[in-house]
């Protein structure tokens, strides 16, 4: 079995775990996954390293002086995401585990988008507190694509979906 | 010898040096060599320099991933964007 | 054994560096006319002292020592200040600890005219009227030959007396 490509990111400033999964809103809970899949991404930056990335964001690029501005707004940013070489490398049991963590008071569904043809389901979550984003979870998957996300702070999505726009590449690589 | 001479050995008496002389050599005696202390003073900056350079590598790096990060969350959200508007809602 | 040779050296030194450090600074000082300068260089050379402790085989073999390297730094340190600006001989302070008796007005005028020679004549003048040796010693000391020695002695006891009878200065 070739063995999977792992993209793993993981920031260690000394905090530890225990202190990511406080600062992550929800557990994810897929480290299971990772033997299965052909492409594995892990990010986990907390404020610290949020504050240290945002000091070598060149303000003349256009790119990131956008992601500069909505690094202010966050403390945290945790993502997986798989692919697989096959349908069925994840299943839905995966991501009920999730939603169900999402079913606390705080989390409401934003909204949810389904394309047929592709077969990808999009869920963005949205936490609340004191009437202000605290945080969004996004779970979108497709048949041999898995990714959650969970970004921690007074998010503005519009500025950070304008910038994923702007990079124009959802995927990771073509099939 | 003559008057000069006898001028010349007098004005040319030997003096002593400023008191502690004997203690100032003794501290150099204890003082690391200078070349020691140049090297010292190198490795040091060697040190911050490298220190320096793993910053703004592991800074590079750090902002590798906030970028990575914001193309896949943003390229979601993008795509729940391009979505609704296809729809029209 | 090798604590005693090391408690041996240490009372060594200490002598050896009471008993010559006038000798030392004293060359240096009438030779390069500028005490920090004088007190520097005589430090150095009783810093090398102790690194070649180990080679000096008698207190005598101390003092030619510590005199031939004393006038070997001297010229050093001089040749090096030639390349820099100088301080006017006017105000060059002397050392406040000098000799008793003698006509300082007079030992302070020598000491300004011997500054002004070339530095082989002056280190010959200061090695023969300071140290008291013969031009031989003089010879050896300064790695010279004897007749070169005396050739300068002469001639600046020459230039000496001139320079002293146009300003109305001679024997009393």
């Amino acid at each position: 079995m070739r063995p999977a490509r792992t993209l793993v990111l993981s920031a260690a400033l000394g905090a530890g775990l225990a202190a990511t999964l406080w600062a992550q809103q929800f557990k994810f809970n897929l480290d299971h996954l990772e033997g299965k899949a052909t492409e594995h991404v892990d990010l986990s930056l907390n404020s610290s390293m949020l504050t240290f990335a945002s000091k070598f964001l060149d303000g003349k690029d256009p790119d990131e002086a956008k992601a500069k501005k909505l690094i202010g707004g966050i403390s945290g940013i945790y993502i997986k995401s798989f692919e697989f070489k096959d349908d069925g490398g994840y299943s839905q049991a995966d991501l009920d585990k999730i939603r169900s963590q999402l079913k606390a008071p705080e989390w409401g569904r934003m909204v949810g988008i389904k394309s047929g043809a592709e077969g990808e389901n999009i869920e963005v979550w949205v936490r609340m507190e004191s009437g202000k984003v605290s945080g969004i979870a996004i779970l979108a998957s497709e048949p041999r694509e898995l990714t959650v996300a969970n970004l921690v702070g007074n998010i503005d999505l519009e500025s950070l979906a304008d910038l994923g726009g702007h990079f124009g590449l959802p995927k990771m690589k073509k099939k | 010898m003559d008057w000069l001479e006898q001028e010349l050995a007098q004005a040319l008496a030997r003096k002593e040096p400023a008191a502690g002389f004997d203690a100032r050599v003794r501290a150099r005696l204890n003082r690391r060599p200078q070349w020691l202390a140049i090297a010292a003073t190198v490795l040091v900056m060697l040190g911050v320099g490298e220190a320096w350079h793993v910053r703004q590598q592991e800074g590079q790096l750090a902002k590798e991933q906030v970028m990575t990060a914001m193309r896949i969350a943003g390229g979601k959200l993008n795509r729940v964007q391009t979505h609704l508007k296809g729809t029209g809602q | 054994m090798i604590g005693l040779t090391a408690v041996r050296q240490a009372l060594d030194f200490g002598e050896l560096m009471r008993e010559h450090r006038g000798m030392v600074f004293s060359v240096c000082w009438h030779f390069l006319h500028d005490r920090d300068l004088a007190e520097e260089i005589a430090q150095d050379v009783f810093l090398s002292l102790h690194k070649n402790l180990s080679g000096i085989e008698t207190p005598a073999h101390a003092g030619f020592w510590l005199r031939k390297v004393a006038v070997q730094r001297a010229i050093d340190a001089a040749r090096k200040r030639s390349r820099r600006p100088q301080v006017a001989l006017e105000d060059v302070g002397e050392p406040s600890v000098g000799p008793a008796g003698g006509d300082p007005m007079l030992g302070g005028m020598l000491r300004r005219l011997i500054a002004t020679l070339p530095e082989t004549p002056r280190m010959a003048m200061i090695l023969r009227y300071q140290e008291d040796l013969d031009p031989r010693e003089i010879a050896e000391t300064m790695g010279i030959p004897l007749g070169t020695v005396k050739s300068h002695i002469q001639r600046s006891l020459a230039m000496l007396r001139e320079k002293l009878e146009r300003r109305g200065v001679g024997e009393r």
